[in-house]
């Protein structure tokens, strides 16, 4: 049974790649610079590629939204054989990537985008294109995603500050960490807003303290695990959680290039949608 | 006669009793320094006491009243005010003490000096949370005592009931090394006490002159070396430069530099051997200090600070961080010393900062006037050294704010403190979260030992590089990473993730690499973070958690 309507993201959704085919979702790459060089997020560099990089790199990356000639092509290839689209991005306060889908859309006559700002970033936009894939029809889609986005969180546990400093998203009096210690801040991605809830010294410390607070944020409609570099710390974090809400299915997702550029390597992170 | 040596105390002579007292502490506070049992450079319990006195002294200048109590009330106040390190805040309380027992009298009997006496040293009992026998509490109770047996006896006079109190302090203070082990295996006796002794000893001085001035001497104690009253400069207007610096040289006398430098400030203290002397002082032109001083050999350690600014900094700092009202409405004060220690704390929110720390403990004043300058009714002290605690804790019976006093006993407990504070969470439970993160956090203190001692049954020789575990001497030896390694290994580095270390304002690029390499190599599994502290005496202040 063919849905009659495309759900498009992009890669900061760092979207399974297990649910980019069980869903059936077109996923548009950000890019990444390393000076002259340009790579498509998840297409031209891996993950694994990326932070390899990242930690060699004398300078580091930049990254770009898509172009509304990219998001055009996508959605006129989309338009043989769907009579309409919901294309859900990163949040606008972070990226340019839903403006650039919007006008993108416009150039495509006759065809039906709605596109959504998600207002956050990484797994939880992935949660939001499950909801739209199993909606029955794209205004369904449309609404239940719109609801679902003021319940959106990324609870973000960061192994250094150096790279969310650089890449401006965040400024240290925002984040409450205007210091010169190496702190482990824990990042709350809310209401377009990212803000500190914790700093702790030691990454040991940290993870309790990131659990914690999302226990205290329950119930939940979904959640997963995100890391970059950080599997088993992931996997033992997702087993916990596991074993407290057994009724979820809690996925573990790769931060991707464009994410990554922003955490640095070794982040953590839990993204949940509150019921 | 008879009737002249019955003379009670009234506002006159207490106040001339007092000023005596300064006079006799500004001659021997060094002493009292020396006492220290620690060998670390900060023994400054003579020029704590002496800065207290002071203060307790300064309105009492200007009065002229006639009642023993309006003076006790003066003294009382003024003490609390400018109290600093623990005997000072013990000694406040001991003029609080005394004070409340001469409440409304306008002149003290003998019976009643002594019942004063008494009162004073309960007092200083119930201040104090855990009271030790062998410090200055127990040198305050003997002397009660004595001057109770003494107004007990027949033919009382107040300069024998005072006479008998200093007696009964010199009696207790040399005992105090059979009472405190740390004294004992020093070799030292107690400084806090010994400084009572020499504040009684310069009150029975005054009381012994007036004696005399009216024939009637009733000691043969030899008056020779009482300083004269007019010796003491105290300050008068303006805080002026805190100027601290060593002389290095040949044959250099101690005696004739300290009086030179008296001359140009007070607070003075001028201390060593004939090669190398230490000078501090506050002084309201320190370049003529400087030069002065350049005279008798190469000046090392220079270091000035503007005593006058610090109020105006603090305030500052407030309208600075007054851009963004916190949600709980909590302030953060916090005591710290070190360019880069100020930075670092001020980087993690904290409002307000009262410089100083362990060379010299920031007076209860400094502390009030930090926390009024905050914009918050509501403040987390934080006094970030041992020494401070006490001074600290008098805050908040001084303020119609809510003060809590989160007692961090070192730079790196104070950090972790501060990092756990949280702008979304009500002071009380702010509170348990730091002091929960203060007291996980181990602390250890570099430094040279400045004279040769035996202390928690290690020998130390003067010059040695010793380790402090949290507070207490644990290692010696020549070299900073071995003893850092001995520190570490002993807390058990294993059970730890993360050492930083707070780098001193002496310690050079090559001490600091050398470090770092060595513990690296010893415990690879920690992760180490060098940061600038800059510090003074410590060379390293290492926070291990």
């Amino acid at each position: 049974m063919k849905r009659s309507f495309a759900v498009v993201t992009d890669s900061t959704s760092d979207l399974p790649d297990e649910w980019r085919e069980r869903y059936d979702i077109e996923v548009v790459p950000l890019k990444v610079l390393f000076g002259e060089e340009t790579f498509r997020d998840g297409v031209d560099m891996s993950n694994q590629e990326f932070f390899a990089r990242l930690a060699t790199s004398s300078k580091l990356p930049t990254t770009s939204a898509p172009s509304p000639g990219e998001f055009a092509e996508v959605y006129q290839r989309l338009a043989k054989d769907h009579d309409g689209c919901i294309s859900i991005h990163i949040g606008a306060q972070l990226s340019a990537t839903a403006e650039s889908a919007r006008v993108g859309a416009q150039t495509v006559e006759g065809f039906k985008v709605n596109v959504i700002d998600s207002e956050t970033v990484t797994m939880p936009m992935a949660f939001l294109c499950k909801v739209a894939a199993e909606s029955a029809s794209l205004d369904d889609a449309t609404a239940a995603v719109k609801q679902r986005i003021p319940g959106c969180r990324v609870l973000a546990l960061l192994d250094t500050l150096r790279y969310i400093e650089m890449g401006g998203r965040v400024s240290r009096a925002q984040a409450m960490i205007g210091t010169m210690l190496d702190l482990k801040p824990l990042l709350l991605v809310k209401d377009r807003e990212i803000k500190s809830v914790d700093r702790v010294r030691t990454r040991s410390r940290a993870i309790p303290r990131m659990i914690e607070f999302f226990e205290a944020d329950l119930p939940v409609e979904y959640v997963g695990v995100m890391h970059g570099q950080a599997l088993e710390e992931a996997e033992r974090i997702a087993t916990g959680l596991r074993e407290r809400l057994p009724d979820l299915e809690i996925p573990i997702s790769e931060i991707g290039c464009v994410l990554g550029t922003h955490t640095g390597p070794k982040a953590l992170g839990l993204v949940y949608i509150k019921k | 006669m008879a009737r002249e040596s019955n003379q009670g105390v009234d506002g006159p002579l207490f106040k001339r009793a007092l000023l005596g007292s300064l006079s006799w502490l500004s001659a021997n506070h060094e002493e009292v320094n020396r006492l220290n049992v620690f060998p670390v450079p900060d023994g400054d319990t003579g020029t704590n006491m002496l800065l207290t006195l002071q203060s307790a002294v300064e309105d009492i200048k200007e009065s002229d009243a006639a009642e023993v109590s309006k003076i006790a009330k003066l003294a009382s106040h003024g003490s609390l005010m400018g109290a600093r390190g623990n005997s000072g805040v013990i000694l406040s309380q001991i003029f609080r003490g005394f004070a409340r027992a001469v409440e409304g009298k306008s002149s003290l009997t003998p019976a009643e000096l002594a019942a004063a006496l008494e009162e004073a040293s309960n007092a200083a009992y119930r201040a104090v949370n855990k009271p030790t026998e062998g410090t200055i509490l127990t040198v305050a109770r003997e002397a009660g005592r004595a001057a109770a047996a003494a107004a007990a006896s027949p033919g009382a006079t107040v300069p024998r009931v005072i006479a008998a109190a200093a007696d009964g302090a010199r009696a207790a203070v040399l005992k105090t090394p059979s009472q405190l082990q740390i004294l004992r295996e020093a070799g030292v006796v107690d400084a806090g006490g010994f400084g009572l002794q020499v504040i009684l000893e310069g009150m029975l001085k005054t009381f012994e002159e007036s004696e005399s001035a009216n024939g009637t001497l009733v000691t043969s104690r030899p008056l020779a070396q009482v300083a004269s009253q007019m010796a003491v400069a105290l300050p008068e207007g303006g805080w002026g430069y805190c100027t601290e610096f060593l002389i290095e040289g040949t044959g250099l006398d101690l005696d004739v530099i300290k009086n030179q430098i008296e001359a140009l400030g007070n607070s003075v203290l001028v201390v060593g051997e004939p090669e190398l002397v230490k000078v501090h002082v506050h002084t309201d032109d320190p370049t003529r200090v400087i030069t002065l001083a350049g005279r008798y050999g190469k000046l090392l350690k220079l270091n000035v600070g503007d005593m006058s600014t610090q109020h105006k900094r603090i305030l500052d700092d407030a309208s600075q961080s007054a851009g963004a009202p916190r949600p709980n409405g909590v302030g953060l004060v916090a005591v710290v010393a070190g360019s880069g220690l100020v930075d670092i704390f001020r980087g993690l929110g904290v409002d307000a900062i009262v410089e100083g720390g362990q060379t010299m403990n920031p007076s209860t004043q400094d502390m009030l006037t930090a926390i009024e300058s905050v914009s918050y009714d509501e403040v987390i002290l934080m006094p970030n050294n041992r020494n401070v605690i006490l001074a600290a804790k008098q805050v908040p019976g001084l303020t119609k704010k809510k003060v809590h006093v989160l007692e961090t006993r070192s730079v790196p407990q104070g950090v972790a403190a501060v990092v756990a504070f949280r702008a979304d969470r009500p002071g009380a439970d702010n509170l348990a979260a730091m002091k929960a993160e203060a007291d996980r956090v181990q602390t250890i203190e570099v430094t040279h030992a400045v004279r040769d001692t035996r202390s928690n049954g290690l020998k130390v020789k003067k010059g040695d590089v010793i380790g402090l575990i949290n507070d207490k001497l644990e290692f010696a030896g020549s070299d900073y990473g071995e003893v850092v390694n001995k520190a570490l290994g002993k807390l058990g580095a294993d059970s730890f993730e993360l050492v930083t270390v707070y780098r001193g304002k002496d310690a050079s690029d090559d001490e600091l690499a050398k470090l770092e390499s060595d513990i690296r190599s010893t415990h690879p599994g920690l992760e180490v973070e060098v940061q600038h502290g800059g510090q003074q005496h410590y060379p390293f202040i290492l926070s291990v958690e």
